[in-house]
């Protein structure tokens, strides 16, 4: 497969810890960006700060690794001021959806031209395993040692109400669904989201039962819940279980968009 | 070609801004400086342009940072309390030597203190305001023709040192209307050319600037904020390439101090010397007007960062310094740093202007 | 074509050894010069993308290379002359 030539292959390997996901969702965003035919110079690809972050750094094309939160910010800037340019933005949870959470939903509001790759580690992984906003209630991380407390994000939910043209959501197992999800977001005029929910066997698996990265994996598969069959649950009237997250395309509209290509 | 126009300070700002060649605007209202951003969204699309209103002033100076990058000339206006949000991308843009421009008018603080009034507290702000050391270039306007051909200068000088560039104005000189000439065209010094085949951030001129590779011109540039190679690769733990980097970060600004110096001087033999940039020039042109004394000098400084120390030295005779600021002695500090006589800050808060006879009783005492 | 591992990006997860549909993957047992036992082929002439990848000129499967997150799975090209085993499916 030639998304090969994509990578900076000096930079190689990259600093993800062995069993970590970011470089499977690495390896679909840019299987799917390749299939687009771009030009790499037409390319600019966005990050904040954090563990997904650091993607761009390792990706051939001119990248942007920016402020704890704003690379929506930045990403709009660059869009904005030539919307020729293809943007593709990598961020994680705590980046996008706490200190980032702003520019997420106005960025989701002024549906700007982009797709955003959110790897979805439920951790802070780079400070070394500190709670966030997506950490699911009762998992155990370093400022939660009695189990968190607090209702996690849905992302894709949130991404919704604010106006994004596209969401999906699928975890670092899917990866043949992933790169379609990512290609029809990248297809896609206007705001595009795709959360990918990912292992981290260093900061989250190590606290919560999932030590062997596999058994991690495992239960990322096990625990996807296709949108078609959950939509079938509600129409039957069965419960729908509460241990499963929600998979697939989850919104594909058609809203005014900002910054799409002329 | 001039053409004589009575405008307001900000009005200025944003028509030196147009006519300097910006084509990005990110910004977000704030009382006293949203004159600037409403002209911009009301102009910019016409010329070709794109104003975008953010969600804050994070927001804000992220965006024109990426509109930079694409080599778009980029600006903001804010105020105290938006400015001090901006802090954050503002070391991002040092570090990674983006060219912009800020435009603060600034209003009376320390937080939302007092939206609708003058001050001039953001100097020291501005100069050490983003953690860690950096160098930046301020300039402050006295008059609406400063403000706009401080605009136009403060892009030149954004383009040229690739270091975000202040325009440090004030509420008085903001919302003031006088008299301008507008020339018909500006000067316009743009970014050193990359030279294609170097890495992106290798310093090969004694300037210590590197060229800028513009996104899309297929330099594959990787720009990021954490200490980096001169490939712009991340290599935060290597302690003299950081020390380097850093060092030369602040060396490109501070050599060309001489270079960007911009300032007046009046009667070089006096013993009390008037020092002011900003609002306060107004007044000291009154108080030098009304006395007309051959031993009453003034230094007026319009670039305020690097501070241009050598114009202090031409007053060979002066005995007393004399710093009239809308803040508690800020740039006073400064100044004592570099002469041997006593320094006098004549700080005036609560937002109006020194008037002449509160300075002109300053003189009257003795040393 | 064939599979090959790059000794140097490899960090030992093992997650292709989960994921390969002819579990072509098995743990390495043997460390590197790394220390990191990096997997071993089974019979790698099964692989689907190997066999077929040049009559249908185009990528098959691939969920291996698409997961390993370390980029170290890779098809080259058999040198000319260069012997290799072919599996045929009944």
């Amino acid at each position: 497969m030639s998304y090969d030539e994509w990578f900076r292959t000096d930079r190689l390997p990259h600093i993800y810890c062995a069993g970590c996901g970011n470089g499977t969702i690495i390896n679909c965003t840019l299987a799917a960006v390749d299939q687009m035919g771009w030009k790499k110079e037409d390319t600019v690809f966005v990050s904040g700060i954090g563990c997904s972050s650091r993607a761009p750094g390792y990706i051939l094309t001119d990248s942007l690794h920016t402020t704890h939160g704003r690379a929506l910010a930045f990403a709009t800037g660059v869009k904005m001021a030539k919307p020729a340019f293809n943007v593709v933005v990598f961020t994680g949870d705590g980046d996008l959806a706490a200190i980032g959470g702003n520019h997420f939903i106005h960025a989701c509001r002024r549906n700007i031209d982009m797709t955003v790759v959110c790897m979805n580690n439920q951790i802070y992984g780079m400070t070394g395993g500190q709670g966030s906003p997506t950490t699911p209630l009762k998992c155990l991380s370093s400022t939660t040692p009695y189990g968190c407390a607090e209702p996690p994000f849905d992302l894709c939910e949130l991404a919704t109400a604010a106006g994004a043209n596209y969401v999906a959501r699928w975890t670092s197992y899917h990866v043949k669904e992933l790169e379609k999800a990512v290609k029809v977001g990248l297809e896609t005029p206007g705001f595009s989201f795709i959360e990918v929910l990912v292992q981290c066997p260093t900061a989250f698996g190590r606290r919560n039962k999932f030590r062997q990265v596999a058994d991690h994996v495992e239960f990322l598969k096990s625990h996807s819940l296709l949108k078609a069959k959950r939509d079938r649950l509600i129409d039957q009237g069965q419960p729908v279980p509460e241990d499963m997250f929600v998979v697939g395309e989850i919104t594909k509209r058609n809203r005014p968009a900002m910054g799409v290509k002329p | 070609m001039t053409r004589t126009e009575f405008w307001q300070g900000n009005t200025a700002c944003a028509e030196g801004a147009l006519a300097a060649g910006c084509t990005f605007f990110g910004g977000y209202p704030i009382t006293p400086s949203t004159e600037v951003a409403e002209l911009m969204a009301a102009k910019l699309p016409k010329k070709g342009g794109i104003f975008i209103q953010m969600e804050d002033e994070i927001a804000s100076m992220a965006s024109i940072i990426g509109a930079s990058w694409t080599g778009a000339r980029a600006m903001t206006a804010t105020s105290g309390p938006g400015f001090s949000l901006m802090m954050e991308n503002i070391g991002f843009a040092v570090m990674t030597e983006t060219p912009c421009v800020v435009v603060n008018v600034q209003r009376g603080g320390p937080s939302t203190g007092q939206p609708t009034m003058s001050a001039q507290g953001d100097m020291m702000q501005v100069r050490f305001g983003s953690h860690g050391d950096i160098a930046i270039i301020a300039l402050s306007p006295a008059t609406v023709q400063e403000m706009f051909e401080l605009t136009v200068k403060a892009f030149n000088h954004a383009d040229k040192y690739r270091v975000p560039v202040f325009l440090m104005a004030d509420e008085t000189v903001g919302h003031m209307r006088e008299k301008i000439l507008v020339p018909d065209s500006v000067e316009k010094i743009g970014r050193k050319p990359f030279v294609p085949g170097n890495p992106p951030f290798k310093v090969t001129d004694p300037d210590l600037i590197p060229g800028f590779p513009t996104f899309g011109t297929g330099q594959h540039v990787h720009v990021t904020g954490l200490t980096h190679d001169e490939r712009g690769y991340p290599a935060a733990t290597n302690p003299p390439l950081h020390a380097a980097l850093v060092k030369r970060l602040v060396d490109k600004i501070e050599n060309a101090r001489d270079e960007m110096a911009d300032y007046d001087i009046v009667n070089p033999e006096a013993e009390q010397v008037f020092v002011a940039y900003g609002g306060p020039v107004r007044t000291v042109m009154q108080v030098m007007h009304d006395k007309k004394d051959k031993n009453v000098g003034f230094l007026r400084i319009r670039t305020v960062w690097p501070f241009p120390e050598k114009a202090l030295l031409e007053f060979k005779n002066a005995k007393r310094f004399l710093v009239p600021e809308m803040n508690l002695g800020q740039i006073a500090r400064e100044i004592e740093r570099h002469v041997t006589v006593p320094v006098v800050p004549i700080p005036k808060l609560g937002g109006e202007l020194h008037t002449p006879a509160e300075l002109a009783a300053v003189l009257e005492e003795k040393a | 074509m064939k599979l090959s591992i790059d000794e140097n990006r490899c960090k030992g997860c093992n997650l292709c050894t989960k994921v390969c549909p002819y579990t072509i993957f098995r743990e390495g047992k043997r460390l590197n010069r790394k220390g990191i036992a990096v997997p071993e082929l089974d019979r790698p002439e099964r692989c689907a993308n190997c066999r077929l990848r040049n009559l249908y000129g185009r990528q098959l499967c691939g969920v291996c290379q698409l997961t390993c997150p370390d980029q170290a799975i890779h098809w080259v090209e058999e040198e000319p002359y260069e012997p290799h085993k072919v599996a045929i499916e009944y």
